[in-house]
């Protein structure tokens, strides 16, 4: 009886026992940073200047802020232009190289060095290609397709665009991987009949591949979107630490890192700002996940 | 909604957030610090305490352990635990050291990690811990590390300072139609130089980075502009000479007096002075060094003077100290510690390793610091016109404390919009102005 009783006891705390390291390192360096964020967010603290509660005044001093609606709009529209090219750019890319031919695998870690490399780097290469005298304008010049050279990185606009480029470019092998699992999955017999039907490779394309990777495509969108709202390399590298003339270019990682950094950092007004950053990463991840939803019903 | 999906969307948000939070917490942020209370003296020089450097591992290791080892030798009851940092990082770890309480108890500061911790009143008064060490060092350098508003307090023990001198490309001087012997003075002429250069160089090289945080308030300071009222407690360099100033700048950039992209500070000005593609190169004597070894070939047609100064005949000076934790448990070893590493042997022994300068009185009296050589070697003149800078130089014009990071930011933004020609050179210097002063009232500085 008393064996028994012993081994319910066990049976009940056992389980937790072996989650306790999981639930401590959780809690202690995400959780509890979350929390932080949020009760730092409500005062006006500084760094190495405790701070005192404001109530929503830091959020109320965003929606006024000129620089964190340029901010916004900016990371939007990254999310906007990069999560479509990054969808269907890779799916092609994946389509392409797919086929087992001879010097296909070039091909593949080819198109997946730019993943391995680090966005330092990356940056630094693309800088060299498109600064004034870099490798697109004097092609550009020679062949007098311009006059003047185009200001890809000193112009906020062009700016942005660049860092687009680079990030699709970046991202094209890493999410190229995903579509080739999936691709594998697709039944090579259903291609098979849509064949003996008569539909040519475009035909069999939309109505047989797409619709079996479209689950992939919608994590794939999801991930992105993800990463679009927190790009920060590709614009501080290209733009330098102001964001472009003017911080023009500055997306809300950006904005965060310039507000809340240095000696002089508002902690408080950052953190606000990190809290309004996660929650509009939120709504576009339960976006996907509604849509995901919608496509299996 | 179902409980379920309630609680799984609860999870999703509070993982996503955790997730995002604590990457932007990586950037820095983080609650304050209160004021902290002095540490109690007992007159004698033991205990253990911590030195920490700045990326001085593994190139000066046996410098500094040699100094660590001869101060423990001569004071066996004390103890020095060195560790060095490198210097990616090296200011958000102090942000994050102060606020937990842990800085260490001797630190290496630049002069804006200083004036932030001594504002906050976390570094010890070492004009009060030890009243004798002022006439040990060169004048300007103990100044330095005064902050307005406190008095006679000095905050830090002067290391070892880097004065700015004029570097040039005397080959590009003369395509110019310049001539090298006669280098620019002032800001101004520096701008009427880099405007024949621009005139001269066919696009092919250009004068100078345009890069407004380098400059500014340098230049500003060096015109005789106000950066701050009288007060000091508002910014005032809204004036005619500053538009003056930036519109200046506007029409150097448009000329190509310097590269575009140099205006975001994306550019490398060590790779575009080591190529020849620009005739002023960074005013610091250890940058004559790295030409030498990285680009002989621009080197040999590298020429040094003194720096460029102004109506107030100011220079840029770049120091390193060495501050004390203020409630540290050992307060007399640590002082005692800094002012073994900051003394005359130690800072000349030092500066013959590395290209610094001494703040000690004694250490800059040196030989080695006069010698000129042949007058031909460029590295050689360097030191010699640095250290004879150094000897009288004013240095009011260092950047004010008020004059933060995000201050710096805030007015560089509306510049770079004005050298674009996106707004023009009035409007950016009042809103520049405006900015500053909001940043100014907001986080509180003096």
């Amino acid at each position: 009886m008393e064996a028994e009783t012993g081994l319910r006891h066990r049976t009940w705390w056992t389980p937790y026992l072996f989650l306790a390291p999981g639930l401590v390192m959780v809690t202690m360096f995400s959780l509890w940073p979350f929390v932080n964020t949020v009760i730092l967010s409500l005062t006006d603290a500084q760094i190495l200047r405790g701070g005192g509660f404001v109530g929503f005044d830091n959020y109320a001093r965003a929606f006024g802020d000129p620089d964190f609606w340029v901010a916004t709009g900016n990371s939007v529209l990254y999310l906007v232009v990069v999560v479509p090219c990054l969808v269907f750019l890779p799916l092609a890319l994946a389509v392409l190289v797919q086929r087992e031919v001879p010097g296909i695998g070039f091909f593949r870690s080819a198109f997946y060095t730019p993943v391995i490399a680090s966005a330092v780097v990356v940056g630094l290469i693309w800088q060299w290609v498109l600064r004034s005298d870099g490798l697109v304008n004097t092609v550009f010049r020679k062949l007098s397709i311009v006059s003047e050279p185009i200001p890809f990185l000193t112009d906020s606009t062009m700016l942005l665009v660049s860092a687009m480029i680079v990030t699709v470019w970046k991202g094209l092998g890493y999410y190229m991987v995903f579509y080739l699992a999936a691709l594998g999955n697709v039944s090579a017999s259903l291609h098979e009949a849509a064949a003996l039907d008569g539909a040519g490779p475009v035909r069999r394309f939309f109505s047989i591949t797409v619709p079996q990777v479209k689950p992939m495509m919608l994590l794939v969108g999801t991930l992105s979107a993800i990463s679009a709202l927190r790009v920060f390399t590709e614009i501080y590298i290209l733009g330098g630490e102001s964001g472009g003339p003017g911080g023009g270019a500055r997306t809300l990682p950006f904005l965060i890192r310039q507000v809340g950094l240095g000696f002089a950092g508002e902690t408080g007004y950052a953190a606000a700002i990190s809290i309004l950053l996660f929650l509009l990463t939120l709504v576009f991840s339960l976006l996907g996940r509604r849509l995901s939803k919608g496509d299996e019903r | 909604m179902t409980r379920e999906n309630a609680t799984r969307m609860a999870l999703t948000a509070l993982v996503a957030g955790a997730f995002l939070a604590t990457t932007t917490s990586a950037c820095g942020l983080g609650g304050g610090a209160a004021e902290v209370e002095e540490g109690e003296r007992t007159g004698k020089v033991s205990g253990r305490i911590t030195f920490r450097t700045l990326q001085l591992k593994p190139v000066h290791t046996s410098y500094v352990q040699g100094v660590i080892d001869a101060f423990e030798q001569k004071y066996p009851d004390a103890e020095v635990v060195w560790e060095d940092v490198p210097g990616d990082g090296y200011n958000e770890k102090l942000v994050a050291d102060a606020q937990a309480g842990a800085l260490p108890d001797v630190v290496n500061l630049s002069t804006d990690s200083f004036q932030l911790l001594a504002d906050r009143g976390m570094l010890a008064d070492v004009a009060k811990l030890d009243p004798g060490a002022a006439g040990e060092y060169v004048p300007g350098a103990w100044e330095q590390f005064k902050l307005p508003g406190k008095g006679e307090g000095v905050f830090a023990y002067p290391w070892y300072v880097t004065p700015e001198i004029l570097t040039y490309n005397k080959r590009l001087f003369e395509k110019s139609g310049l001539d090298p012997a006669k280098p620019p003075t002032t800001v101004e002429q520096f701008f009427d130089y880099a405007e024949r250069i621009a005139a001269g160089s066919g696009g092919r090289y250009s004068a100078f980075m345009a890069d407004p945080k380098g400059r500014l308030p340098g230049d500003w300071q060096k015109m005789g502009i106000p950066i701050l009222n009288g007060k000091q407690d508002a910014f005032a360099f809204d004036t005619d000479k500053a538009v003056a100033w930036v519109e200046r700048m506007k029409d150097l950039y448009d000329k190509g007096a310097m590269p575009k992209e140099s205006l975001l500070k994306s550019d490398d000005v060590n790779q575009l002075y080591g190529g020849g593609k620009i005739a002023f190169g960074p005013g610091s004597p250890g940058f004559v060094r790295d030409i030498k070894q990285n680009a002989p070939q621009v080197y040999a047609d590298t020429q040094v003077a003194n720096a460029v100064t102004g109506t107030l005949g100011h220079i840029g000076i770049y120091a390193q100290s060495l501050g004390i934790r203020k409630d540290g448990k050992h307060l007399d070893a640590a002082t005692e510690f800094a002012k073994w590493v900051t003394n005359g042997p130690n800072q000349v022994e030092f500066s013959k390793k590395a290209t610094i300068y001494p703040s000690n009185a004694t250490g800059l009296a040196d030989a080695y610091f006069s010698d000129k050589g042949d007058g031909k070697d460029a590295e050689t003149l360097a030191r010699a016109v640095g250290a004879e800078q150094l000897k009288g130089a004013d240095l009011d014009a260092n950047t004010p404390v008020q004059w933060t990071n995000q201050v710096g930011d805030a007015v560089v933004r509306e510049v770079q919009k004005a050298i674009k020609g996106e707004q023009d050179a009035r409007t950016a210097v009042r809103k520049a102005q405006e900015e500053a002063n909001k940043l100014l009232a907001r986080t509180g500085q003096r």
